[in-house]
C-alpha cells in the first residue's frame, strides 16, 4: 500500500491529527480531535474513562479508520489509509494496555521477532541468525533487565516483567514514535518510577506518547500534558497548568 | 354354487314378461334386450338405460364398456365377469351379488364395437354428470373437460342447469365450453366458449385451446391465439410467484434449521456441529410418536404432530442440556475444540439412531388436515409447506418474544454480554448456559418435526442441513436473530430463483460461492453487531 | 539453536525408513515364512502414509498458524483428481470403448472432444505439476481473499467447509467433465509400469514414504525458521504481530498455500495406490476427520499428526472390518476424548509422562 500524500508540508509536527472524528453506533468516541506532537517530544495524554484515548491510538496505528479527518505523519503521509503493519513499518510502535507478548515463545525470541529487519514472508523465512542480531538482542534485554530470563518462556513471566518485555520489543522495533498505553498499570511503585525514567530517556531520540491514568506517573514524566474529554482536546500544557483549570477539575472530579 | 329356484323363476318370468312392457322401460327390462339386435339397436338401448335414472345404470354401462358384461347361459342373469381366463369370477350387475367363480363357457359376452363404445361413453358421461355424489360429479366434469366431445354439449348444459355447487358448475361450464368448441355449433357460440376457457388457469387454457390455434374460422383462430398468449403471460407472472413461494418455503426450512444455531452459535458463541443431528432426533421423535399412535390408537393420528412438537422440544432440549453439561461446558472460550467435540457427538448420535432405527428412510405420515393442496391462480400451495412456513414464523417470533420479554431471555442476554458481571449480579451463569443450549437444541427438535413432513427421515437427515444452517447464521450476522431471519429467507428465495436458470446443483454452488465471497467482503454478515467491542 | 531434526522427528524418520526398507523385503519372503507380508498390503500401507502426509499438511497450518481448515480434504482430492486425470489418459485405447483420446465416461456421455481442461494431462510431468499447482492456487486465491478480510477462527473453518461442499456438489455433476458420481477409475499403468505389478506398488510406496519424510522436514524447517515463529506469534497474539509490522495475511496465505500443496501431493500419491478417486473425497466429513488425526496425535508437533493419522486410520480399518457399527461410536468418542482429556494429543500425554522434558513444543490455547 502506498502512503497517501498530502499537499501542505507540515514540517513542525511529526504527528498531526486534524479534525478526526469517529463514532460507534452514534456514540462519538472521537469528536473533532486535533493534536500535534513534535519530533522527540514526550507527551502524556490523560482523560477520564471514555474520553477516547484508546480509540485515538487505534486511529493512529491504523486499527480503526476515522469517519472524518486526517492523521499526518512527518508532514507528508496520511496514516488513515494504511493498515497496522504498514503503520508499524513506517516507524510507529505501540504498547497495549494489557501486556501482550508471544506467550509460547522465549523472551529472546520475542525480542528477535521485534528487531528492526525486513518483514516480508520470504526474507523472514530465509533469515539466518547472525552474531550482530544476537548482540542487538542482548542489548535490549540488558536495557529491560531481562537478560537472565533470556531462554524463559514468556508465559512464565510476571505481569511487570511482561510489561517490560513488551517495552523492550517496542524499543527493538527502533520506532520513531512510541505509543504507550498505561504502562504503569499493575506495576509496583518502584517499577512505575523506573518505567518513567526509561520513557524519559527514550524521548528526545524518539517521540513518545503516553496514555496514562496514574497522576503520579504523569507527574514523574514531567512533560507536556493533553487532556482529552468526550473525544476532543479539553486542555493542553504542563501538568500544573492543566490541573489548575476548573473545567479539567470538573471533568475529573465532577463525576 | 347354491341353486336358487326362486331367483331363477323370477328371472325367467322377467325375461318373458318385460319385453312387452316397453313403456315401463325399467333398467332390468332394457338390459335384457341388450344381447338381441344389432349394434345400432344396442346404442339406442344404451341411451335409454342412461335415461332411466336408475342408480345401477352406471355400473351396467361401465361393465358393458369394458366388455365385461356377460349373460349367464344357465339362468340369463347379467353378470360382470372379471379375472383371467382360467380364474373368472362373476358379480350380478343388477343386485351386486357376488356369484363367485364361473366356468369359462358358462356365460356369453354382450359384444360391443367402437361406435357403441362411443355411445356408452357419452351415456356414462351424462350419467355421472348427474351423479348424486358431488365428488363424482366434479370428476365427471373434469373428465369431460380433458376429453371434450361434441356429443356431451347437451348433457353438460343440462347438468349445469341442475347444478347447485358453484365449484362443480364452474368445471361443468368449462367442460361445456370445450364441448362446444369440439362441436359444429355456430362460431359465435364458440367465441363465447373461448372466453369461458380463457378465464380458467393457464394449463387448462393450453390443453383445451391448442387444437384450435389454426381453426378454420379466422375470428375463432384469432380469439384462441389471444387467449393462449394471455394465459402464457399470466403463467409467466405466476411462475415468479410460485418461485417466490418455493423460495419462502425453502427459506422457512432454513430458518427453522438455523434458528437454534443462531442461539447456540450467535448468542453463546458455541459451534455446535451436532445441531444437524439434534434436528434429526426431532424427526425421529415424530416418527416414534406416530408409530405408537398407529399401533395403539390409530384414530388419534391427526394429533400426532401436536404431540410430537412439545415432546421433540423437551426431549431434544434435554439432550442439548446433557451435551452442554457433559462437553461444551468444559470448552468455553475454545471454539475450535468445541467444534471438534460436538462433531464427535454428532457421529455418535448418527450411529445411535442408525443402530436403533436402521439406516433406511422412515416413513413419517402427514395428518389428513395438513395434506392437500390449494390452487391460487396459477400456483399450487401444498399443505405441509404452508404449515412449515407458518410454523417457522411462529417459532421465530416466539423466540424473539422470549428473548426480549422473559426473565430467562434477560438473563441469557446478560450472561452473553458480560459473564462476570452477570455472575456478580447473582445470575447462575452455568444454569443459564445449560438452558440456553437446551433452548437451541429444543428448537432444533422442532425443526426436526417440521422437516419430517417434507424430507426423508434417515440418520443422515441432519448432515444435509448443517452447512446451510451455519452459512445462514454467518451470512445474517452472528448474534442477530433478525439477521438470521433475513438471511434464511433471502437465501431460500435466491436459491429457488437460481434453480430454473442454473439447475438445482449449480444454483446451490453459486449460492455457496456467493456466501464465501460475501463473508470475505463483510466478515460480520448482513447485520453486524456494532460497537467498539465488535471491532476488537 | 533449534535443530532441524530433534529426537522425536529423528525417531519417527528412522522408523519410517525401517518400514520402507523392510516391508518390501518382507513381500519377497516365501509365503510360508511368518514374516511374509502379502504384497496387497503394500498399497494399503502406502495409503496410510498418504493420510499421514495429509495430516502433516493440516498440522502445518492448524497447529502452527492456528488456521483450522475444514476443507483440506478438498486440496487432497484436487491433487488426486489431477493424478487421476493423467492415469485416465494413460489407459488410452485400452478402455471399454477403445477410444484413444477420450476416457470411457466421456464416450459414455456421448462427448466427441476432450474438454480443454483435460489438455496436457497426457503428460506425467504436467499432471504432477498440476497436482501441486491447482490446490496451491485455490488455497492462494481463497486465502488471499479470506485473510485479507481478516476472516479467521471459526468463520474461516465454516467457509472452508462450504468450499469443499461446493466442490463436492460440482464434482458430482457429470457435465463438469470429471466422471461425475463414479469419479475416475480403472487405471492401468503409470509411466508405462502396470499399477498391479508388485514392483510398481513397492515403488509407489517408497515414493510416498520419501514424500512424507521430505514434507515433514520441509514443514519442520518452516516452523523452526523465523517465519515459523511469526506464524506461532500470529496464532498467539495476532494484533501484537501486526503492530510489529508483520503483514499477518501474507504469512497466513503462505502457510495455507504450502499446506494445500502438501495435501495435493498426498492426494496425487494416494490415487495410483488406491486405484480410484471420486467426489466422495470432497465430503466435509472427510475433512473433519483429518482434524481428529491431528488433534489425537498432538497439534503443532508434525510427528504427532502423522502418528495420529496412522493410529486412527488403522483403528478404522480394523473396526469397520470387525465391528462396522462401532466405528462411528469410536470415532465420535475419540473426538470427545481428545478435546476434553487430551488437549495436546498423544504426544502431549507422552510429554506429561516424562516430566524431565519440561518444555512441551507447544502449549496451545484455542
Amino acid at each position: 500500500m502506498t502512503p497517501g500524500l498530502i499537499g501542505a508540508p507540515l514540517n513542525v509536527a511529526q504527528l498531526y491529527l486534524d479534525g478526526v472524528c469517529r463514532s460507534f453506533d452514534g456514540f462519538k468516541a472521537i469528536n473533532g480531535l486535533s493534536l500535534a506532537v513534535e519530533k522527540g517530544e514526550l507527551r502524556a495524554v490523560i482523560g477520564p474513562n471514555g474520553a477516547g484515548k484508546t480509540t485515538m491510538m487505534d486511529i493512529i496505528t491504523g486499527k480503526t479508520r476515522p469517519d472524518e479527518g486526517k492523521v499526518v505523519w512527518n508532514g507528508d503521509t496520511d496514516l488513515t489509509r494504511i493498515d497496522e503493519a504498514g503503520v508499524a513499518r513506517l516507524g510507529i510502535g505501540r504498547k497495549f494496555q494489557k501486556p501482550t507478548v508471544f506467550e509460547t515463545h522465549s523472551v529472546e525470541d520475542n525480542i528477535r521477532l521485534a528487531l528492526k529487519a525486513p518483514r516480508g514472508v520470504f526474507p523472514v523465512l530465509f533469515d539466518r541468525r547472525s552474531a550482530e542480531e544476537n548482540r542487538r538482542v542482548t542489548e535490549y534485554l540488558d536495557r529491560i533487565r531481562l537478560t537472565h530470563l533470556r531462554a524463559e518462556t514468556a508465559a512464565n513471566l510476571s505481569h511487570g516483567q511482561k510489561q517490560w518485555l513488551e517495552i523492550g520489543m517496542l524499543l527493538a522495533q527502533e520506532p520513531q514514535l512510541l505509543l504507550v498505553d498505561e504502562p504503569a498499570a499493575g506495576m509496583t511503585d518502584a517499577e512505575t518510577m523506573e518505567t518513567a525514567e526509561l520513557l524519559k530517556s527514550i524521548a528526545g531520540e524518539r517521540t513518545v506518547i503516553v496514555v496514562e491514568h496514574d497522576m503520579d506517573f504523569v507527574r514523574a514524566l514531567n512533560c507536556r500534558v493533553t487532556v482529552l474529554h468526550q473525544g476532543s482536546v479539553l486542555a493542553e500544557g504542563s501538568l500544573d497548568h492543566v490541573s489548575a483549570r476548573e473545567d479539567v477539575i470538573e471533568v475529573y472530579l465532577g463525576r | 354354487m347354491p341353486f336358487r329356484p326362486l331367483t331363477l323363476i323370477a328371472a325367467l318370468c322377467l325375461a318373458v314378461v318385460l319385453p312387452f312392457l316397453a313403456s315401463a322401460q325399467t333398467l332390468d327390462a332394457l338390459i335384457a334386450r341388450l344381447p338381441d339386435g344389432n349394434f345400432n339397436d344396442r346404442a339406442a338401448i344404451v341411451a335409454q338405460i342412461a335415461e332411466t335414472g336408475d342408480p345401477r345404470a352406471a355400473q351396467v354401462l361401465d361393465a358393458l364398456l369394458e366388455g365385461e358384461l356377460e349373460q349367464r347361459t344357465a339362468d340369463g342373469r347379467f353378470v360382470r365377469v372379471t379375472g383371467s381366463r382360467n380364474n373368472q369370477t362373476a358379480v350380478d350387475v343388477l343386485t351386486g351379488e357376488d356369484l363367485g367363480p364361473v366356468a369359462r363357457r358358462s356365460t356369453e359376452a354382450v359384444r360391443v364395437n367402437n361406435a357403441l363404445r362411443r355411445s356408452i361413453r357419452t351415456a356414462l358421461g351424462v350419467l355421472t354428470l348427474m351423479d348424486p355424489d358431488p365428488a363424482r360429479r366434479l370428476a365427471a366434469a373434469e373428465a369431460a373437460l380433458r376429453s371434450p366431445s361434441a356429443d356431451q354439449v347437451d348433457a353438460l348444459a343440462e347438468a349445469m342447469a341442475a347444478e347447485t355447487n358453484a365449484n362443480i358448475r364452474t368445471a361443468q361450464t368449462r367442460a361445456h365450453a370445450a364441448a362446444v368448441l369440439a362441436s359444429d355449433l355456430p362460431v359465435e357460440q364458440k367465441l363465447d366458449a373461448v372466453a369461458v376457457i380463457g378465464a380458467a388457469n393457464a394449463q387448462i387454457v393450453q390443453q383445451t385451446l391448442n387444437a384450435y390455434r389454426n381453426a378454420a374460422e379466422p375470428e375463432l383462430a384469432a380469439a384462441v391465439g389471444e387467449a393462449l398468449a394471455a394465459a402464457e403471460a399470466r403463467q409467466r407472472l405466476w411462475s415468479q410467484a410460485q418461485n417466490l413461494w418455493f423460495g419462502l418455503s425453502l427459506g422457512s426450512v432454513l430458518l427453522l434449521a438455523a434458528i437454534g444455531l443462531a442461539i447456540t452459535f450467535g448468542v453463546m458463541g458455541v459451534i455446535n456441529l451436532a445441531h444437524g443431528e439434534l434436528v434429526m432426533l426431532g424427526a425421529y421423535t415424530t416418527y416414534t410418536v406416530q408409530q405408537i399412535i398407529r399401533t395403539n390408537a390409530p384414530e388419534y393420528f391427526g394429533y400426532s404432530l401436536a404431540i410430537a412438537i412439545p415432546l421433540a422440544f423437551l426431549l431434544v432440549g434435554a439432550v442439548g442440556v446433557l451435551i452442554e453439561r457433559g462437553i461444551v461446558r468444559h470448552l468455553y472460550g475454545r471454539p475450535l475444540e468445541t467444534l471438534l467435540g460436538t462433531w464427535g457427538v454428532s457421529l455418535i448420535l448418527q450411529q445411535a439412531v442408525r443402530s436403533i432405527y436402521g439406516p433406511t428412510n422412515r416413513e413419517v405420515g402427514t395428518p389428513d388436515w395438513m395434506s392437500g393442496a390449494w390452487q391460487i391462480g396459477e400456483m399450487t400451495l401444498t399443505g405441509p409447506r404452508i404449515a412449515i412456513v407458518i410454523f417457522s414464523l411462529v417459532v421465530f417470533f416466539g423466540l424473539l418474544l422470549l428473548m426480549k420479554y422473559s426473565a430467562f431471555g434477560l438473563q441469557m442476554r446478560a450472561v452473553t454480554q458480560n459473564r462476570p458481571m452477570a455472575a456478580n449480579l447473582g445470575i447462575r451463569t452455568g444454569y443459564v448456559d445449560a438452558l440456553t443450549f437446551g433452548l437451541g437444541a429444543g428448537i432444533a427438535g422442532l425443526a426436526g418435526v417440521a422437516l419430517s413432513q417434507i424430507d426423508n427421515v434417515s440418520p443422515n437427515l441432519g448432515q444435509g442441513y448443517i452447512i446451510d444452517s451455519f452459512l445462514v447464521v454467518v451470512f445474517g450476522g452472528v448474534g442477530n436473530l433478525w439477521g438470521t431471519f433475513a438471511a434464511a429467507l433471502s437465501l431460500g428465495v435466491a436459491n429457488k430463483f437460481l434453480e430454473p436458470w442454473a439447475g438445482a446443483v449449480l444454483g446451490k454452488i453459486v449460492i455457496l460461492v456467493f456466501i464465501i465471497l460475501f463473508i470475505q467482503k463483510r466478515p460480520r454478515g448482513l447485520f453486524p453487531q456494532r460497537g467498539r467491542a465488535a471491532e476488537g | 539453536m533449534t535443530r532441524l531434526i530433534d529426537l522425536r522427528l529423528g525417531l519417527f524418520l528412522a522408523a519410517l525408513f525401517a518400514v520402507t526398507v523392510l516391508a518390501p523385503l518382507a513381500t519377497t519372503l516365501p509365503s510360508t515364512s511368518a514374516l511374509n507380508l502379502p504384497s496387497y498390503l503394500i498399497p494399503l500401507m502406502g495409503k496410510y502414509l498418504c493420510y499421514a502426509l495429509l495430516a502433516v499438511a493440516l498440522d502445518l497450518c492448524w497447529g502452527y498458524a492456528g488456521i483450522l481448515s475444514l476443507g483440506h480434504g478438498a486440496f487432497f482430492a484436487l491433487g488426486g483428481y489431477a493424478m487421476g486425470m493423467h492415469l485416465m489418459r494413460e489407459i488410452g485405447a485400452r478402455g471399454v470403448y477403445a477410444n484413444p483420446e477420450l476416457p470411457d465416461f466421456m464416450v459414455f456421455l456421448g462427448w466427441t472432444e476432450l474438454p480443454w481442461f483435460w489438455y496436457g494431462f497426457d503428460m506425467f510431468w504436467f499432471a504432477a505439476v498440476m497436482a501441486l499447482a491447482v490446490p496451491g492456487l485455490l488455497a492462494f486465491v481463497f486465502g488471499w481473499f479470506a485473510f485479507r478480510s481478516r476472516v479467521s477462527g471459526v468463520y474461516l473453518s465454516i467457509i472452508t467447509q462450504a468450499l469443499t461442499f461446493a466442490l463436492l456438489l460440482a464434482f458430482f455433476r457429470n457435465d463438469m467433465g470429471f466422471g461425475g458420481n463414479n469419479g475416475l477409475t480403472d487405471f492401468r499403468d503409470v509411466l508405462g509400469f502396470s499399477l498391479s505389478a508388485p514392483s510398481t506398488r513397492i515403488a509407489l510406496f517408497v515414493l510416498t514414504a520419501v514424500a512424507l519424510a521430505g514434507c515433514m522436514l520441509l514443514a519442520r524447517a518452516i516452523t523452526i525458521s523465523k517465519a515459523g515463529k511469526v506464524l506461532v506469534a500470529v496464532r498467539d497474539a495476532e494484533s501484537r504481530t501486526r503492530f510489529l509490522g508483520y503483514r499477518v495475511e501474507s504469512y497466513s496465505v503462505f502457510v495455507f498455500t504450502v499446506s494445500a500443496m502438501m495435501a495435493g501431493l498426498a492426494g496425487a500419491l494416494y490415487v495410483p495406490q488406491v486405484g480410484i478417486i471420486n467426489p466422495g473425497e470432497f465430503a466435509p466429513a472427510n475433512s473433519i476427520e483429518i482434524v481428529v488425526w491431528v488433534a489425537l496425535g498432538g497439534r503443532g508437533t508434525l510427528v504427532g499428526a502423522a502418528i495420529g493419522a496412522l493410529v486412527v486410520v488403522a483403528l478404522k480399518s480394523w473396526l469397520t472390518a470387525t465391528f462396522p457399527d462401532l466405528w462411528l461410536f469410536a470415532l465420535g468418542g475419540l473426538f470427545i476424548l481428545v478435546t476434553l482429556a487430551l488437549p495436546n494429543g498423544l504426544l502431549g500425554l507422552v510429554d506429561r509422562l516424562k516430566p524431565r522434558k519440561a518444555k512441551p513444543a507447544t502449549e496451545v490455547p484455542a
